[in-house]
This record gives C-alpha cells, sequence and structure tokens, in this order.
C-alpha cells in the first residue's frame, strides 16, 4: 500500500510539473539566472532602473547581442556600438562627430558609456528621462540608425535564434519593442566602470605619484564641484563658456524651452576621459590642455548662463597643466576598456550559455 | 489511506480551481465607447474632404489621433489593459470597458496620460512607441496629433503638422473632462450600453483660444503653443448620444 502511494503520489507530482513547464513555455521551466549589480564601495545609491527589469544573465545576453548588431540600422550597416567603441570607454574613438546611415553625420559627439546607473537623465541635453527610452533615439535619427521600430521588431520575430534567446531571457518568445529596449537597458545599465588607479588607491592598493598627488590636489581645488567624486560627475546641466556652434545647439533650452537653459549641456564623467577625445558635446576640442586652456583663457564670460562657478577663469601654469592631466590619466580604467562582459566578440555566440 | 484522499483532493481541487482563475471575471455587463470626431458638423474623413475653419481656413485632414485614458464612469475602476486608449482615425475610434450594473450620470476621462507613465521607461500596448505617438530625442508621449494641410500653411508642402504633448511642469497639457449625460444611464445586469461622445475639430481650431493655421501650422515640441492649442480640448468634446 504504501509502495503504490508513493508512486502514485510521485505519478502526480510529475504530471503537475509536466502541466506546469507547458504552461510556461511548452518545453522547460522558465528560469532565467539572477544577475545584481556590484556597487562599488562608497558609492552612492544607483537609480533603481531594473525594479521592473528584472536584470538576469540571459536579459543581459540578448541587450549585449542588440548592442553590437548591426542589423537593427536601416542599410544594415551601423550598430550601437558603431559610435560606442569599448575601447574608447564606449565613446567614438577619434571624431569629433559620429557617422549615421547613408554618409550622415550626428551634430553631437558621442558620449562615453559607463555608470548610466545613476544618471537621471541621458543625451547632452537631458531630452531623455529614463534609461529604458534612450535606444529609440539613435535607432529612428535619420543620420544615425535611421531605422523604424516596426521594421527592428519585424526582423527579430524572423530570427530564430533572437526568439530562443528572448524566450530564455522573458519566458515566451514574444519579441515587442518594449523587450527589446528592457533588455538594451540591462547590458548598458550594467556598465560599471570602477577600477582604474584612482579607485586602486583609493581602496588602499596603489599610491598616486607625487605628479598625481599635486594633480589631484589641483583637481580637488578647481574641478570638483561639477566633476564630483567618485562619479566624477554631478550630472547636472551647466553652460561653460562655449560658443553657440554652426548646428545652432542650444543644448538644455531644446528640452525645457527656458532661456535660462540656454547652452547648457550635461557635466560629462571624467572617468577615461583620456580615452573619450575629442571633447566637449560636438566634440570641438581634440586634446586635453584644449580643454584646460579653455577654463583658463577661453571662456565666453560675456553668456548671462554662464555657470556661476566660472565667472573667474582658472589660473594654472604649464607645469600644474601636466600634473592635473596626470591626474587624469589615473582615472582610466584600463580593465572596463576590456572586459570581456561588455565585449562584441562575446556576443557572437548565440546561445544562453556564453 | 489519508495521503490518497488528499492527492484525490489536490488533484480534484486545484487543476479546475486554476482554470477558473484564468477564465477571468465576468465582463458582460459593459459599456461601448465611440468617439465620433468631426469638423463643420460632419464626421471627418481623411484626405479626401475640404474642412473650413472657424476662422474660415481650408484644410484637409490626414492623421487624427489621440490617447484617452483614466475613464471613469461611476466607482469602476479599469485594469491597465482598459485605461489607455489610441483613439486613431479611421480604424480605432471605440473601445469596450467592463461595468458594474448601475445607473450614471457622467463619465469623465483624461484626454492625454498621466505624467507616470511618460518617465517610467519602455511601455507595450497602445502606449508602445511603435504606435508613432513618442517623442525619441526629448522623451514623452504626443497625446494628440492632427496632421494635414492647407493652403493657409507657410511651412514645407502647406503641412499642418499638430504633435501635442508635454509633460513636465510647465508644458503640462494631459486635460481632465467630465461629460454628464443628458439623460441617467441604466446599465442592467448582462447588457451592452453605447454612448458617443464626439470631438469637434471647430472648437479645437476656435474656443478658448483662437489658433490661425496660417499662424501655427506647425507643434512638434511641447511647450507655449502646445499649451495654448491644449486649451481648447475643454470645449471640445460632448455627449452625443446615448443608448
Amino acid at each position: 500500500m504504501k509502495k503504490s502511494i508513493t508512486i502514485l503520489t510521485s505519478l502526480a507530482i510529475i504530471c503537475y510539473c509536466f502541466i506546469q513547464a507547458v504552461k510556461e513555455d511548452g518545453f522547460g521551466p522558465f528560469q532565467p539566472s539572477a544577475l545584481s549589480l556590484e556597487i562599488p564601495k562608497g558609492w552612492p545609491e544607483p537609480n533603481n532602473i531594473f525594479k521592473k527589469n528584472k536584470l538576469t544573465v540571459e536579459g543581459f545576453n540578448v541587450g549585449r547581442r542588440l548592442f553590437y548588431d548591426p542589423l537593427l540600422s536601416k542599410d544594415s550597416s551601423i550598430s550601437c556600438a558603431s559610435c560606442h567603441q569599448q575601447f574608447a570607454a564606449f565613446s567614438t574613438f577619434d571624431h569629433d562627430l559620429s557617422h549615421g546611415v547613408a554618409n550622415t553625420f550626428t551634430t553631437r559627439n558621442a558620449p562615453a558609456l559607463f555608470n548610466i546607473a545613476w544618471m537621471k537623465e541621458m543625451h547632452w541635453d537631458g531630452g531623455i528621462n529614463h534609461l529604458e527610452v534612450q535606444p529609440l533615439a539613435p535607432l529612428t535619427n535619420p543620420n544615425e540608425m535611421g531605422s523604424k521600430i516596426a521594421n527592428i521588431i519585424q526582423y527579430l520575430n524572423d530570427d530564430t535564434s533572437y526568439q530562443r534567446m528572448f524566450k530564455a531571457a522573458f519566458g515566451d518568445a514574444k519579441i515587442n519593442s518594449q523587450r527589446v529596449l528592457k533588455a538594451l537597458a540591462q547590458f548598458t545599465g550594467s556598465m560599471i566602470s570602477a577600477n582604474s588607479k584612482y579607485d586602486k588607491v583609493k581602496r588602499g592598493e596603489a599610491s598616486f605619484s607625487k605628479i598625481e598627488e599635486r594633480g589631484y590636489a589641483l583637481f580637488k581645488k578647481n574641478c570638483a564641484a561639477c566633476h564630483a567624486e567618485p562619479l566624477f560627475t554631478d550630472n547636472s546641466f551647466r553652460n561653460n563658456g562655449q560658443s553657440l556652434n554652426r548646428f545652432k545647439d542650444y543644448g538644455r533650452q531644446m528640452i525645457t524651452g527656458q532661456s535660462k537653459d540656454s547652452l547648457k549641456f550635461k557635466v560629462p564623467s571624467l572617468r577615461n576621459v583620456q580615452v573619450t577625445a575629442p571633447y566637449m558635446h560636438d566634440g570641438n576640442m581634440f586634446g586635453l590642455p584644449q580643454v584646460i586652456e579653455h577654463y583658463a583663457k577661453g571662456i565666453k564670460t560675456e553668456q548671462p548662463t554662464l555657470d556661476p562657478l566660472l565667472k573667474n577663469r582658472l589660473e594654472i601654469n604649464n607645469k600644474e597643466l601636466y600634473d592635473l592631466m596626470y591626474f587624469l590619466f589615473t582615472l582610466t580604467d584600463s580593465s572596463y576598456l576590456k572586459d570581456p562582459r561588455f565585449s562584441g566578440r562575446t556576443s557572437n555566440v548565440h546561445n544562453n550559455h556564453n | 489511506m489519508r495521503y490518497l484522499s488528499l492527492l484525490c483532493f489536490i488533484l480534484i481541487f486545484y487543476f479546475p480551481a486554476n482554470s477558473v482563475a484564468q477564465g477571468g471575471h465576468d465582463t458582460s455587463t459593459s459599456l461601448h465607447i465611440i468617439f465620433r470626431n468631426t469638423a463643420n458638423q460632419k464626421k471627418i474623413v481623411l484626405r479626401d474632404s475640404i474642412y473650413v475653419t472657424p476662422a474660415g481656413e481650408k484644410y484637409t485632414i490626414t492623421k487624427l489621433k489621440y490617447y484617452i485614458s483614466n475613464i471613469r464612469i461611476g466607482e469602476n475602476i479599469l485594469d491597465e489593459a482598459h485605461n489607455f486608449q489610441l483613439i486613431s482615425e479611421p480604424a480605432d475610434v471605440s473601445f469596450n470597458i467592463p461595468v458594474t450594473p448601475g445607473i450614471y450620470t457622467e463619465i469623465s476621462f483624461l484626454l492625454g496620460i498621466d505624467s507616470l507613465y511618460h518617465c517610467s521607461g519602455a511601455q507595450e500596448g497602445v502606449l508602445d512607441p511603435m504606435n508613432d505617438m513618442f517623442w525619441t530625442w526629448n522623451s514623452g508621449y504626443v497625446m494628440f496629433k492632427l496632421e494635414g494641410s492647407s493652403e493657409n500653411s507657410k511651412a514645407d508642402k502647406n503641412r499642418i503638422e499638430h504633435h501635442i504633448g508635454g509633460y513636465r511642469n510647465n508644458q503640462k497639457i494631459a486635460t481632465p473632462l467630465t461629460l454628464s449625460f443628458k439623460e441617467t444611464l441604466n446599465i442592467k445586469i448582462g447588457e451592452q450600453k453605447e454612448i458617443t461622445i464626439t470631438a469637434d475639430l471647430d472648437q479645437y481650431w476656435n474656443s478658448k483660444n483662437k489658433i490661425l493655421i496660417a499662424e501655427k501650422p506647425v507643434c512638434t515640441l511641447p511647450g507655449e503653443i502646445a499649451r495654448t492649442i491644449a486649451a481648447n480640448f475643454t470645449m471640445m468634446f460632448s455627449i452625443n448620444s446615448v443608448q
């Protein structure tokens, strides 16, 4: 009797499991592997970007493949990674402006991508209010990837390997814009750069040279009010005294519609600044000395919206300029520039076990 | 033996209970809401028909789309799937909502979308950006879209392009509206009633503010002009019939 009860019970459990499995996706239970963000010690809490978008290995992998897929663009020539290159901390190497489809140019410098989970607003003008909706801009902009969301969704739904990956990430093979955007957010939101020499010094694993030490003191005195540690930006929008450019780009004012925001642009992080040249919203400054010189000599003090912190010009001699630059070089996170998790080579594996 | 009966108990009760739960609640009592979009007292026809604004400007319409949300009738609170509706000429101009039986005197809704949904990341369903009602470079939904052409428009190809939106503090355009029924609406169990709401474009051009195509042929940004136009939403909508 006891034996038959055991057999019956086992049968019932097997039946139940089978029914549940079939209900979920027809093959096996949906069990994505949870991922968690590693928040560097001493950093502020990031935005809760994964509250309604559970971060998983499978979701991250879909995001990575999408990030590196040129077939998302109108003419299959440009992926997100075309303008966001890992070796340049995901900015465009050596380009003031980036290339869009059919020989077009963007009108702004592609920003480096890292520590996005700490940003409330994206783009130079802060026009993007949530990480998930950011990709809609470059995907559809005629001078970037020039695509249509409907075409992208069609392409992904026609590709069985994408279907398998979406199923592994979200439980079924439905591919809609929401899932595409959430997967991309899992990838880009996970990009954390916090392993530079500066970070090692802060963790007590390395020490600054004398010249770097002097540069750090100069940085704290002159730059840290806006490029605040540990993110090296306060993510605010400020006018740093450049002329209105040839694209009539008024920056933040174009989003808020308020003249008090004229010529204000996002304060970029100085992390990895060594590899993200050229600089400024339109890439008009090709080297770090040029940028530092701008704060010493180039600021257009007559602009009414000029940041109050820049009313007095930076006083810096040639020796100090080099000290400051050597400190800025300690912000390069070489492990981030080679991290295989964010590499395009890894994404060529189209299964769920990479 | 006790185990066996427990097992039977589970097998008999668990599965049917589960399937009932999936079947959903009774939705046979419902209200069908039709939006009748008119200009010059006629139901609009895209492209072919020529209309005249109260200021005498002739125009044609190629696109008319707008969001309706937070629909309230009595104490009924709708789930998210019913709560957002995209009215889009010519195909999608009506929808059904489940209601509890009762006597109703008015309906209220928001023309547009609550500000929360403009900044909460990627949405789906009628809020999917694929519906071409989302600004990609300045996050937020276009809540009312009117496109067409008029000889009075000095814009390229004489176009009229009104993409009205804005959710930030000084740019808000979503408009709460309450419309009273002329006679009370009595919905009995299992009944489906129908109401028709008229959206009158004549009021869009001239009610609270006078909008001239010659002056404002294009508005594709949140801000001052969008708010001036959106002020006319208040007078645009009325209950046409209840049955």
